[in-house]
């Protein structure tokens, strides 16, 4: 076999690698994706159990619960984008931890059968979620060094791929404390 | 459970009697052993210079050789089989019912086979399984098992002599975690990255075809020590929470010795790779010497401290 020949056949060898190895990535990603949104939307399923079983006591939360309701309305319309849904999950996080912090101040509500278990149900989605988010960015900043990185970065650019948005873990959720125990302290 | 300050206490004063007992027994065993090494190499002597007078071919020399190490291991066994008895059921045992009262102590079971085979922490094929000092039951509720384990195969050498690989000797635990999973994670030391560096250290360990998927994960600290393989992305990181991890390291530089660690069907197995037979009593040092009698103290606190210090008795709420 001559020179050129050889030499042609590992550059095409080289471009299939990088071809596939930047498609594994993308659809590690993509699927990853789809299990956080399954987690999320487990989630906001729990929405109007909270927000119906908290409403009779929560006189001065009206607009928290507003929110929850909203936040949720929003996530699920169809087609939102994966930026907005990572904007959507912060939002949601924050204003569910409000919610249950304010829970503890109306002692009916604290003891509630109903509010117990839908505490324990969000707890064990939230630590499920955390998971999710910790193995989603993973797989996206290993996407983004692949795009960003020579020589697959030529390709990426032909392909037009462009970075992605990675979860931000707020530092409470780094430390893993739950709700109940943060409410005891 | 008790603290290791406590044991201590315990083992000086409440088994001091006992200690007292076996150190005489150790220090006449002492001395019947160098007689006996001392008449066996006296024999040895006398064969090898035989077989040098008559010029006898080099083979018969390595037979020879192995004869003295074998019968030497033997007599040995045999010479120090009622020692071991007597300390194990005097000094063992009631060490681990000072630990706790709950458990239960046998010196000549061990963790059975399947256990091991089934926390998936060894690929290799095992040729033979053996083991002794099994303690056994609930520490807060939880179940917890463990044993000294020597797991070997037999290999050929390019000569085709046949010998034993160890595959695991050490430490093995099992006990059951505190989430809900289904699939399989296995965390294990680091020894590719750490030798072949970085880049190529992560090409090796991604292509292990003995393992499922790689993880890597988001602590630097941990990704240092260990390696992780998964069935599920996901659930590794579900299970391998930021606290685990960190308290797995702890528990790590704490036993200091090679960890492995494998989560499979809602059961946590260990295995601490120690390379040599633990809870044997000691018979060329003392049994009242400080740093002997903390090695059994604390291996024993190290394997049952466990549910506390990876905090497997606190349960989520999905397991309630």
């Amino acid at each position: 076999m001559s020179t050129p020949l050889v030499i042609f056949i590992i550059i095409v060898l080289l471009l299939i690698l990088m071809y596939n190895s930047l498609i594994s990535k993308k659809n590690q990603v993509e699927n990853i994706f789809g299990s956080v949104d399954a987690m999320l939307k487990k989630r906001y399923d729990l929405i109007p159990n909270l927000v119906a079983s908290v409403n009779k006591y929560m006189e001065h939360e009206k607009s928290l619960l507003q929110e929850v309701t909203q936040l949720r309305t929003q996530a699920n319309k169809p087609n939102i984008s994966e930026h907005e849904t990572i904007a959507l999950d912060a939002k949601m996080s924050s204003a569910l931890g409000s919610i249950m912090i304010a829970v503890e101040n109306y002692p009916e509500l604290k003891a509630n059968e109903n509010i117990m278990h839908l505490q324990a149900t969000l707890n064990e989605i939230e630590e499920q979620i955390s998971a999710a988010r910790r193995a989603y960015n993973q797989a996206v900043t290993e996407y983004n060094n692949t795009i960003e990185m020579i020589p697959t970065n030529f390709m990426a650019n032909a392909m037009k791929y462009t970075r992605k948005e990675v979860f931000e873990i707020p530092q409470t959720q780094r430390e893993n404390v739950n709700v109940k125990e943060l409410l005891n302290a | 459970m008790k603290n290791i300050s406590e044991l201590t206490d315990f083992y000086y004063k409440v088994l001091y009697p006992d200690l007292q007992h076996l150190e005489q027994q150790r220090k006449e065993l002492k001395k019947k052993i160098t007689q006996a090494a001392l008449g066996l190499t006296f024999v040895l002597l006398l064969i090898v210079g035989f077989l040098l007078s008559y010029n006898m071919p080099v083979e018969i020399f390595v037979f020879v050789g192995f004869g003295y190490i074998s019968i030497g291991g033997f007599l040995y066994r045999y010479m120090t089989k009622e020692y071991t008895f007597d300390f194990k059921q005097k000094i063992i045992e009631p060490l681990i019912h000072a630990i706790d009262e709950q458990l239960s102590y046998s010196a000549q079971a061990y963790v059975p086979r399947h256990v091991f085979e089934h926390s998936d922490l060894f690929t290799s094929r095992i040729d033979r399984f053996r083991g002794n000092d099994y303690i056994q039951g609930k520490i807060d509720g939880i179940p917890i098992e463990f044993s000294d384990l020597h797991v070997e195969k037999k290999e050929r050498t390019q000569k085709r002599q046949e010998y034993w690989h160890t595959i695991f000797k050490g430490l093995f635990i099992a006990s059951e975690f505190n989430k809900k999973f289904h699939g399989k994670t296995v965390v294990l030391p680091d020894r590719a990255q750490n030798t072949f560096g970085d880049i190529f250290g992560h090409w090796l360990q991604s292509n292990n075809l003995h393992r499922d998927a790689l993880v890597k994960m988001d602590s630097p600290e941990f990704e240092k020590e260990f390696v992780v393989y998964s069935t599920d992305q996901i659930e590794a990181r579900y299970i391998l929470s930021h606290s685990l991890m960190q308290r797995i390291l702890n528990f790590k530089h704490k036993s200091k010795h090679p960890l492995y660690v494998s989560f499979i069907a809602n059961r946590i197995y260990l295995a601490i790779y120690y390379d040599k037979d633990l809870f044997e009593p000691s018979v060329f040092r003392s049994l009242l010497e400080y740093k002997i009698a903390m090695e059994y103290i604390q291996t024993l606190h190290l394997a049952v401290g466990i549910i506390e210090e990876l905090k497997l008795n606190k349960k989520l709420w999905s397991k309630q």
